[in-house]
Formats: structure tokens, sequence, C-alpha cells
């Protein structure tokens, strides 16, 4: 569903080239859930702005869901982004202003969804997060696990292709990071494709396959599918 | 702490000079415009002689028959008929008082040098330089007696004294005003009046006059006016005594009432002066009426501060309010997003009262400077307004009220504005601000 | 193009102080710039009013004799005929008041003789000759000019002229029914027949109440002083100004000339303090919108600080950079409209206020109209720029923790 070909991306400053992902090969197929880890400063960030179409490359080759990634210009990246993809963020990123309704609705709007099927989705998906009762409610006035929930429901409203977690535990304590945890597992096992980027170990175990960033190249770590241990092997 | 909360307030300036700059400029555009017609306005409403002007009244009697209307909002009329103004002078109730009118010659002295010129002049009671101040240079005003006579005298002005006698001692010198001549008894003063408040009828601006003469030298030589005059009656004036006779109104009245006894004591004189008149067939009218109004009330009641003037200071004030809200919001930016810095500064003790007071006298500085600025540009504005017509030339300035008012308004101005701002950011949760990196 | 209005409204309502602020200085704005623009108009017709003369062409002086020898009735026509004879003056005219000036005589013009009772109205009146017409280049547009022998020159207080000719504004006030000449109107109990009508002339005060009704009377009572008008082509009335003073005095020295001035230079006098009205309000207005207009632009920059990750985040759920521009189109639409609203009733308010207070016309609804849709055009340039800056934020600003 997702293939990265040779990926690089160079971040050009006044006199310093930095290299934050070379020759960077993935592929990833449709219901796995995968755990992205490696050092800070690795390129594990780049790597998700890249896969979510937040950045754009400097060469190679990224094919999402059979669309050849680099041909498309902005509006249309922002409506493949819209249709395909789920987000979950580190900080939640939900809007103060407006309250979980809303906030859920946002992506709901761009694609010109009409407001009964709106309504319908995104009353689905709070049920689904546990916090239907909670619709008018502000995003400051719930906690940073129920903000999070907030987070995936917003993402799973929009039924995309693949869900793309940026450290999704990270703001949370050990009991609400398990209940998150939890629910990605249940989304996961109702047939989404997660991929997620963490620097928890004990999280990354959780999920069946593992891959590793190490200066800006991927290290493939597939544990639970008992295949060998290897370095800097282009993906499978 | 004071002083330090002015290093910290100049600090913040220079961090985000962009920002501060466009409040200061905001605050100062809003002074200017204020400033400038507010300047005008004050000039035009000062009190001319602060010290006697709640006991100088002009006097005012509803002369016309009954349906008769005058153009003033209370139906009467500026001036007094001749001998109205000559039955007033006489009676002993009442201060010092005086009658007047204005007038004008061609002015000549045995000069080669200076060429003839005209002038307009004031005939006058001599009570007239004791009643509103005016100090002498040489010599002294003409005496009762001469004023009796008609003498042929004169006061003049040092300007006129300077054109004519290159400034020295001209008491005794001759000058022919028309085809007569006249003895000069007195120089005034230079006589820095900006408003012309005892005669407002032509042009409450212009300087006042230079030549000052009897009053009875009006009879006595059948001078022309160079005032108003204006009828209500219909009757056959041709000649310069049917004027003096008729109902026509052109001769200016003042008296001097220095307690309120002598005030009550005078509107009850003016009362029987006109009943009795009555029998003379005059005051034809049920209902008697008469005004006696101080200078300042005066000046009000002639609308010497114009309507446009008004106008003018309203919407001034009003686009002030408009920059308020535009610094207002400027300062929001600004504060909230210091709201880390505060938080800091809370955790390590200050309490909310020294955080708002830092916030406040910052806010305060900006209206210092914004008032300063606000003064040169104020400057600019009034001499503007000094370029569209020359009786502006002393009206469009800042006096020393106007000057210290400018950065008092503007710091008044700032310190409203900046209170929500400032309260809005002494009374944030540090904790906040010191977790989120 | 979608409009998301409800949340941004409701966004709107949760963070209230900036938008309510914005409100304000719109509504202010608007309120100000509608009554500013009533008022400037109004001076500007003011201003600009034909007066009936040729201004520019046209000289004004004063004369004041001292000489006791002066011969009053001949000196007058001496100078007229002085002053005729300069080159380039088409005409001079000796005259009691000046018009456009501010200073005259007026009285009312009756069609009864005093004491009768009878319809009458308020006049200014001019003593002159027959050179006046042509001298202040007026239109007559029936009758004729006075001829030179109905020209009354007297010392004589009791001899009185008794013919006039008057502007039309006079005849239609006093004969609204029917045509004014040569009928007979009385000044008091003077009777004089109106022998020919002017089409348009204005008096001594433009803010008379009766600026129009204008009457020139064949009579002259030369005394000690007097006025002079002289017409010229208008570029040669500067030569002719200089020269005036030593012709006058070669012809009698024993006199002062006063004050030669344009006529247009009187009227510019009357008028100043309404043409410094004006521009003030000019100026106001401008700098006021220039202010308004700032602070849109400044808050709206501010705004986008604030919601930089906000805005990061839409755009990476997928907003298009068009989505973010109309979001604070619409924001802005949004709060100015509102702003305009209360604007409006302010304008209105204010409008009534100047009315009562200072005597001046009620506001016309299409000043705040006209105001309204330029404050919202203004407004909406000023937040277009931050706008689309605030589209160009990367969304990968979505995935940075700071």
């Amino acid at each position: 569903m997702l293939k990265m070909n040779n990926i690089s991306k160079v971040y050009q400053t006044e006199m310093v080239q930095t290299h934050a992902l070379r020759d960077f090969n993935l592929h990833v197929d449709e219901g796995e859930f995968i755990a992205v880890t490696g050092p800070s400063g690795s390129g594990k960030t780049t790597f998700l702005n890249i896969a979510g179409m937040l950045e754009p490359f400097s060469a190679g080759e990224y094919l999402l869901d059979g669309i050849d990634v680099g041909k498309l210009n902005d509006n249309q990246r922002a409506d493949v982004r819209n249709q395909k993809i789920g987000f979950i963020f580190q900080g939640f990123n939900l809007i103060p202003d407006l309250n979980l309704y809303e906030n859920i609705e946002v992506p709901l709007r761009y694609r010109g969804i009409k407001t009964a099927e709106r309504k319908r989705r995104i009353e689905k998906c709070l049920e689904q997060v546990g916090l239907a009762s909670r619709a008018k409610h502000l995003p400051q006035q719930l906690s940073g696990g129920q903000q999070q929930r907030v987070a995936i429901a917003r993402a799973l409203a929009g039924e995309p292709r693949f869900l793309l977690a940026d450290e999704p535990t990270g703001n949370l304590d050990s009991l609400m990071a398990r209940q998150v945890m939890e629910l990605l597992e249940q989304i996961n096992r109702d047939g989404a494709t997660i991929v997620m980027v963490t620097h928890d170990a004990e999280l990354a175990r959780r999920a069946p396959r593992n891959i590793q960033v190490v200066d800006g190249q991927l290290a493939d770590f597939t544990l639970y599918q008992g295949a060998q241990n290897l370095k800097n092997v282009a993906g499978a | 702490m004071l002083l330090h909360y002015l290093d910290l307030s100049w600090r913040s300036f220079k961090r985000t000079p962009l920002v501060s700059f466009l409040m200061v400029l905001a605050i100062a555009i809003g002074i200017g415009i204020t400033m400038t017609s507010l300047s005008v306005y004050h000039m035009m409403s000062a009190d001319p002689i602060a010290h006697k002007s709640s006991q100088l009244y002009a006097v005012q009697l509803q002369v016309m028959d009954d349906g008769h209307t005058w153009w003033t909002s209370d139906n009467l009329p500026l001036q007094l008929t001749y001998q109205d103004a000559a039955n007033l002078y006489k009676s002993e109730i009442g201060g010092q008082r005086l009658k007047m009118v204005r007038s004008g010659f061609s002015v000549y002295i045995d000069s080669d040098t200076v060429k003839p010129f005209s002038q307009s002049a004031r005939l006058t009671t001599p009570e007239f330089f004791n009643m509103f101040d005016l100090e002498f240079l040489y010599g002294e005003k003409w005496s009762l007696q001469q004023e009796e006579n008609a003498a042929p005298v004169v006061v003049i002005s040092e300007e006129l004294n300077n054109k004519l006698f290159a400034g020295e001692n001209s008491v005794g010198k001759i000058i022919y005003l028309d085809d007569a001549s006249y003895e000069v008894v007195g120089v005034t003063r230079n006589w820095p009046l900006t408003i012309k408040y005892y005669d407002l009828n032509n042009g409450s601006f212009n300087d006042p006059e230079q030549l000052f003469m009897p009053f009875s030298l009006l009879e006595a030589k059948q001078l022309g006016n160079w005032g108003n005059t204006n009828g209500w009656k219909h009757e056959d004036v041709r000649s310069f005594s049917a004027k003096l006779q008729s109902e026509m109104v052109w001769i200016q009245f003042w008296v001097e009432l220095t307690n309120e006894q002598q005030k009550n004591d005078y509107e009850n004189y003016l009362l029987a002066y006109m009943q009795e008149q009555q029998k003379f067939g005059r005051f034809n009218r049920k209902e008697l009426a008469y005004s006696i109004r101080d200078v300042n009330k005066w000046m009000a009641y002639n609308n010497v501060v114009s309507q446009d003037n008004k106008i003018l200071v309203a919407l001034s004030f009003m686009f002030l309010a408009v920059c308020l809200a535009n610094i207002l919001g400027l300062l929001l930016a600004k504060f909230l997003r210091r709201a880390p810095e505060v938080g800091v500064r809370r955790a390590l003790g200050a309490s909310k009262r020294q955080i708002f007071m830092q916030h406040i006298i910052e806010v305060a500085m900006l209206g210092l400077l914004g008032g300063l600025l606000g003064i040169v540009l104020a400057q600019f504005g009034l001499l503007g307004v000094r370029q569209s017509y020359s009786y502006y030339e002393s009206l469009a300035t800042m006096d020393l009220t106007m000057l210290l008012s400018a950065p008092l308004i503007a710091i008044s101005t700032c310190i409203i504005a900046g209170l929500y701002p400032a309260w809005l950011v002494c009374k944030t949760n540090p904790a906040i601000y010191l977790k989120s990196q | 193009m979608m409009l998301e209005i409800k949340p941004i409204f409701h966004a709107l309502c949760r963070s209230k102080v900036g938008a309510l602020l914005l409100l304000i200085q719109i509504a202010i704005t608007t309120a100000i710039v509608s009554n500013a623009a009533f008022i400037i108009q109004d001076r500007i017709t003011y201003l600009n009013q034909d007066k009936g003369y040729p201004e520019d062409e046209i000289l004004a002086f004063h004369v004041m004799h001292f000489g006791k020898d002066v011969k009053s009735h001949q000196q007058f026509e001496l100078d007229e005929a002085m002053l005729r004879a300069l080159p380039a003056v088409k005409d001079a005219a000796y005259i009691n008041n000046i018009p456009l000036s501010g200073s005259g005589s007026s009285s009312d013009f009756s069609i009864n003789s005093a004491p009768e009772p009878g319809l009458s109205a308020r006049t200014a009146y001019f003593f002159t000759d027959d050179h006046a017409i042509k001298t202040l280049g007026v239109e007559l547009i029936a009758g004729r000019n006075f001829r030179e022998d109905e020209v009354v020159v007297t010392n004589d207080n009791d001899q009185r002229a008794n013919v006039t000719i008057v502007t039309q504004a006079l005849l239609n006030e006093l004969f609204p029914d029917e045509d004014g000449l040569g009928k007979t109107i009385f000044l008091g109990d003077i009777p004089m027949k109106v022998i020919g009508v002017i089409k348009h002339a204005k008096g001594p005060w433009l803010k008379d109440s009766r600026p129009n009704n204008v009457a020139l009377i064949p009579y002259i009572n030369p005394n000690i002083s007097g006025n002079f008008l002289v017409r010229t082509a208008a570029n040669e009335r500067a030569n002719i100004a200089k020269r005036i003073e030593d012709e006058m005095l070669e012809n009698y020295n024993k006199r002062v000339i006063i004050r030669v001035r344009g006529l247009d230079q009187d009227k510019a006098q009357y008028m100043a303090e309404d043409t410094l009205m004006m521009r003030m309000l000019i100026v106001l207005i401008t700098i006021l919108v220039l202010v308004t207009a700032l602070g849109i632009f400044g808050l709206t920059l501010f705004n986008i600080n604030k919601r930089t990750k906000q805005i990061g985040t839409r755009r990476a759920l997928g907003a298009r950079k068009s989505a973010i521009v109309n979001y604070f189109l619409v924001e802005n639409v949004l709060i100015c409209s509102a702003g305009l609203f209360l604007g409006a009733i302010a304008a209105l308010l204010l409008g009534q206020l100047l009315m009562k207070h200072f005597s001046i016309a009620v506001l016309p609804p299409s000043y705040i109209a006209v105001t309204a849709i330029m404050v919202f055009t203004m407004s909406i340039l000023a937040v277009f720029g931050p706008a689309k800056r605030a589209a160009n934020i990367s969304p990968s600003i979505a995935t940075r923790t700071i």
C-alpha cells in the first residue's frame, strides 16, 4: 500500500547541507501495524513528515495506494492527505476554540462531506473512543488521555487508508498510554493500517513489525515473523 | 523599583522594536490630531481676563415692541440704542461702566516718511482702560472732564506709536484723523488679546483697535460707525441726530459688578428703567426682558467657539478611541506573547501586583513617548491651521496647559488601554508556562 | 470553495477580545467617516456654489478721503473715468459695499409701503451706478440697465432713487405667481420700480438667510469714503492691482486707498473657517481609515502567529492553501459585518446628535452605505496579505513539538 523507493531528503541552509534521509526504502502492506523507532536526530520525524506528505522529498519515489506522490501539486497533496491518511500527533493538536464535535469535523469539512453524513461519522467515532457524551466540550476541559482519544477519533472519521501516529503516548502517563495503545491495537484488528513513530522501546515491542531509522536510513527488525536481523537492507 | 520597571520597559521596547514603534505611532497620531483641534478650541474658549471675568458684564435690553424677534437665541439684541446707553451710563447703580462704538479714520501726521493710512478706532468712555486692564506706557487716559467736553484727544497703542513716532514718548504730539487734529494724551502697552471679547460684532479674533478716543466725539463730530447697526422699527432716519434718537441698536455697554448684591441691585435697576421708559411709549411689550452676561457667558452666547470647532473636538476624541482600541489589541498581542517570561517571574516570587505594576509602567512609558511625539505632530497640524487664515495666528498654538495635557492624555489613554492586558497577563497561572517547552 | 461559517463563528465567540476590538474600531470608523463625509460634501457644495460673478476678473478697493477740499460729487466720476481709461479695464463702478466681502447692508423689501403690512423679503442692497451691471459681470435676463439720468447723485438725504434692478430670486419670493418686472417694491416707504432682473447674484454674506436676494439701487451719496469695483481680464488683474493706488493718488492725493484685492480673495477670507473645517475632516477620515486598516492588518498577523500550530494542523488534515486563506477571509467578513452593522447604527445616532446640537442636516443613508462598502473593501484588502502568509505555513509544523 505504501511504497517508498530511494527516498532522500536534503535540508539546505546557507553553508550546510543536511541529509536527513538517504536512500530510504520501505514497503507497508495493508493491515500492518508498524512501529518506527530510532535515536533522536535519526530522521524519524522527517520520515513521518514525508510519509504524511507534510513535506516534499528531494529524490526518490513515493507511491501511496498506487498514487505517485511526487507528481502531485500542493492542492492534490492536500486532498490525498485528507482522504487517505489519518494523523495522530504527539501534542494532540486539537483546536482549542472548537469543541470536540467541531474538532473532528475539520477534516470532514475539507472533504466536502454533507452535514448529515458528517454527523453520522462523528458520532460513530466518538462512540468508538468512548467520548460520545462529551461532544460539546472544549479540549481544555479534558485530560491528556481523553484529548488523544479525540485526536484518534478525528483521524478515524475520514475512514483513511492508514493511520500515521507520531509518539501517540508521548505526553501521557503510563495508565493512559496503555489505554491508547489498546485502542490502537483494536483499530488495527478491525483492519486499519497503522504506522507509529515512537522512541519508547516498550511500546514498540507491542507492534508486530518494527523498523529502525538510523542516520537517515532504514533498518528493518521484524520481531515476530522470525526474519533475520539485518542492517541497511533495502525493504522487503 | 520604579527605575527597575522603567529599565524593563525600555528593554521590552527594544526587543520588539516594530510593534513598539507602531504603538507609539498610533498614540502619537491620535494625540496629534486631538491636540490640534483641542488647542484651537482651548485658545478660543480661554478666559481672556481671568481675574475679573466674572465681574464684567455686557448689558442687553429687549428694546423691540411685541411681535419683533431677533436672530439671537433669546431674542435680545446684542447692542443698545444710543439713548439707552446714555441713560444707563448716567445711573448711580452698579460699579464702573462704559459705552463705546467702533469707528475709523484716515490717519496721518506731519511727516514725509509716514504715508496716510486707514485705521479703526474705538470711541469709548475712559473707564475702558481700567475695566479691561490696559496699562499705559506713556501718559494716561483722558479725564471725565475731557470726556464731557468732547476734547479732541486720543490714546494710541504701542504699535501705532512705533509706526508714527518711532516709539518715543508722543504725549502732546498731534495726529490727524480724517480732517481734524487730535492730541495724544497716552500710549497704551501692547495688549495681547486673542479674542476681542469686549466687541464680538466684527470679527472675534481680529486685533484690538489701536486708537481710543472719547465717546462724546461721536456726537460732536458726527463720526461714522464701523460696527453693526441694526434696526427693528420702521423709522425715518435721514440725519445723524435722527439716528441718535432712533431705536436702532449700535452701542456696546459694559458694567462692572463686584458682588452678588450689586448684581441683584443692577438687575432690578434695569427692570425699573425699562418700566419707566414704557411711559414714553418705548419697550412696548407685555413682558420686559434684559440680560447681563459676564465675559465667559458673553463669549459662549456669541458662539465664539464655532460649532465646527466643537464638532472637530468631539470627532478627534472619537478618533482617539479608535487609536486606543488599536493599542489595546497590540498590547494584548505583546503581553500574551511574554506570558512564559511572566510565568518564570511569578515562580521566582513576583506577586500579581508587581507584575501588574511592571506592565502598567511599561504602558505609561509608551504613553509618554507617544505623547511627546504627538506634540510634534500637533505642531505640524497647528502649522497647517495657521496657514489657512491669518486670524488663526494666535489661536492655533499650544500654550503651557496644552503642552502638559498632551502627555497627560496620552499616558491616561494608554493606561486605560493597558489595564485589561496587564490584568490578563498577571492572572495567568505560571505553572502552565513553566511546563510546556 | 467552502465556507465554514458556523465553526468560525463559534471559535470567534470563544476568544472574543481580539474580535471585539476590531469590531469596535470598524463601528467607530464607519460612524465617523459617514458623518464626516456628509459634512465635507456639504461644505464642498457651499464652497463651490455659483456666486454669480466672474470673481477672478474683479478688483475691489476702499477709498477714504481726508482732504477738506475734495469735491466728492465730481471726484468719484473723475476716478471712474480714470479707471475705465486704464488699459485692459473693461469697466469700473462706484459702490457702497462689496459683494461676498462679509460686510454690507440689508433690509426687508416689501410689496407695500411701510408701515402697511405685506409680503416682504430680506434683501441685500447696493448703492451704485449704471456701470455696476457690466463691472459685476452679472447677466440681465429681463428688462434693462439703469440709464445715466436715472442715477441719483446727491448729498441730500431726502432724495432717493426710484428704480431698481433685482435678482430673480427676490422676485420669486415677492411675486411668486407673476412676473415681477415692472412692479414697484418698497424699501421702507421708498418706492422703486423694478426695471431689470438679474439671473443670479449673491450678496455680501454667503451665510445669510437669503443670500440670493440682491437689489442694485442707482444712488450715489458721495462722502468721505466709498468703494470701487474694477473689472479686467483675469490675467491682467494683477498688473492693474499694482497700479491702482498710484493712479488714484495721482488723481487726488489727500486720501487713503485701502485693501486693493480681488473679489475671490474676499470670498476666500469669508469662507476660511469652512475651508479649514473641510480640510481637517478630510485629514481626519483619511488617517482614521489608515489606522483602522493597520489595525486589521496587525491583529490578523497576531492571530496568525497565535494560531500557527492550528494552521499547520489544518493543512496536515487536508486543508488546501485556499482553504486557509478563506478561513481568515470569512472570519474577517464576520467581524466586519457585525462591526458595520453596529457602525451603521452608531452613524445614525451620531448624525442625530450632530443634527440636534450643531444644526447639520439629517445624514442621508447613502453615506452610510457607501462608507460601509468602502470599509468592507479596505478590511478585505488588509486581511488578504496576512492570510496569504498564513496559507504558506508548512503542514510539517504539526509534527513539531515546540
